[in-house]
């Protein structure tokens, strides 16, 4: 019985879910293949999605940089007493993982909530069933335009979470560890290849396609009005940030073996 | 022409919700079904329009078997039936203008501004309020403007669910007139779920009355008000 409950029941659950989220993904794939195409909506979320995001991503991803820079610098000063490697490492850092993930979790927390919030209360308040009744997918309606303006403009916000990290890291070393500028960036360009940025891209794509998918999921399976609208949401966004980390995981594995 | 209920079952879970229910609407009726919270007449609605689909039994409209349908074929049934839910049902990302409109696909700009004057004009509204999104107009417009939207493609059969639920008893007294009135005037059927007794006896031609998933009463408003049964006679109370 114990077994039961605490075993079998939540992989059932789990497993059902996965079914449902896979079944949506799919949708949406059709949907960027077949239509409607839906650009006015699309070019409203990406507006939506990016212009609402890039302040907090450029803040947190320059102090981000500041602290990596800063730390990197202090324990190789420490264990190895010369700083001379901090462009490769803190140049590699950024592109294979600071400017990537922390956009990515920003987006979970911010358009991700968002998302299951405002889709969560279209279900609650019956917005969903009278979108069936007019003869209008959900999926294309609600699903299909997130998840491409997600995936443009987080890949835009990647390259701009790079590019601002790489130069608050610069700064830490001009300024602080009194490296010249051209050192700096020709030593990064030892350490740093164009696989790397591909890496970043095609990490930042993913994770953009994942994150409106599982949102939409949680909207989409919410009940019992406001309570339930909040219990979604957190839901949604812990299980988006455990699937962004395990997919970013994945990924560099993945890329460790083919690039 | 008309929807029939065959036996249905449904379930939530261990809970019944619909246990063996059957009755038909017939063509031009206006039908209300009553019943306390929890009894199903929101789930009787929705095997309607194939929104939630039964466990047992089939549920027929214009001779469709709704319950046999899937996705695709339910835009048939579905084109046929409009629903007004318990809430407006608005898009708010969208202006008024655009949601009586929504439905609305294949048919030239100038005819969906006319359709979507008309069916505004049908429910006492007018074009000022075209560019007002949801959340700044009253909760009772809003309530107008989600049966203009359904009123827009045009259906043969309109599913009201708890239509008054929210409004003050003058916006009540005017939702229900309306209902009639389109009833009448559209040649539409209509199938009312309601708590409301005195609005039931007042418009409905035949009422429905559902106690723990069964039909406790089916019959004319006069049938009705003869019958013994306890619940319907609390009903009657209150409507009094």
């Amino acid at each position: 019985m114990a077994l039961k409950f605490y075993l079998l029941n939540p992989l059932i659950a789990f497993l059902l879910g996965a079914r449902e989220v896979g079944f949506i993904f799919f949708k949406t794939l059709m949907t960027c293949l077949k239509g409607p195409h839906r650009i006015r909506e699309v070019i409203q979320y990406m507006y939506s999605i990016g212009v609402g995001s890039l302040p907090i991503i450029t803040i947190s991803t320059a102090f981000a940089g500041f602290v990596v820079t800063s730390e990197l610098a202090h324990q190789m000063d420490t264990a190895l007493h010369t700083v001379e490697m901090l462009p490769g490492f803190s140049g590699q850092f950024v592109f294979r993982e600071l400017g990537i993930v922390i956009p990515a979790l920003l987006l979970v927390s911010k358009v991700g909530a968002a998302t299951t919030a405002e889709v969560g209360s279209m279900k609650v308040t019956e917005q969903i069933d009278a979108l069936r009744l007019l003869q209008i997918d959900p999926i294309e309606y609600l699903v299909y335009p997130r998840f491409v303006a997600s995936i443009i403009v987080i890949t835009c916000l990647t390259l701009i979470s790079i590019f601002v990290t790489l130069v608050v890291a610069i700064a830490v070393a001009v300024l602080k560890y009194n490296f010249a500028v051209l050192e700096y960036t020709n030593a990064l360009t030892h350490f740093v290849a164009n696989k790397d940025l591909v890496c970043a891209l095609v990490k930042g794509m993913v994770f953009g396609a994942v994150v409106p998918v599982i949102s939409c999921y949680y909207g989409f399976n919410c009940s019992g009005g406001a309570e339930g609208v909040g219990n979604a949401t957190t839901n949604s966004v812990v299980t988006s940030t455990i699937i962004v980390i395990i997919l970013d995981f994945v990924l560099t594995f993945a890329f460790s073996l083919v690039l | 022409m008309s929807i029939i209920f065959d036996n249905v079952y449904k379930a939530f879970g261990p809970k019944k919700i619909l246990d063996g229910v059957s009755f038909t609407v017939d063509t031009g009726e206006i039908m209300f079904i009553l019943g306390k919270s929890g009894m199903g007449k929101s789930v009787t609605l929705k095997n309607v329009v194939g929104l939630l689909k039964p466990d047992r039994g089939n549920v027929f409209v214009d001779k469709m078997t709704i319950n046999e349908l899937d996705e695709d074929g339910l835009e048939g049934a579905r084109k046929i039936c409009g629903m007004v839910f318990q809430h407006p049902a608005l898009l708010d990302s969208l202006n008024v203008y655009q949601n009586v409109a929504f439905g609305l696909r294949g048919i030239p700009e100038a005819r969906i501004r006319e359709r979507v004057l008309e069916c505004l004009k049908l429910v006492h509204l007018d074009e000022s309020i075209f560019k007002r999104k949801p959340p700044e107009i009253s909760y009772g417009m809003q309530k107008r403007v989600s049966l203009a939207r359904t009123l827009a493609p045009g259906p043969r059969y309109l599913l009201f669910d708890e239509p008054t639920t929210g409004l003050d008893p003058i916006t009540t007294n005017a939702v229900n007139e309306l209902i009639f009135e389109l009833s009448r005037k559209l040649k539409v059927t209509s199938v009312v779920v309601s708590h409301d007794m005195g609005c039931a006896l007042r418009i409905a031609d035949r009422i429905l009355v559902l106690d723990q998933g069964k039909v406790l009463a089916l019959g004319s408003v006069e049938e009705i008000k003869k019958s013994p049964a306890q619940l319907i006679r609390d009903f009657l109370m209150e409507a009094i």
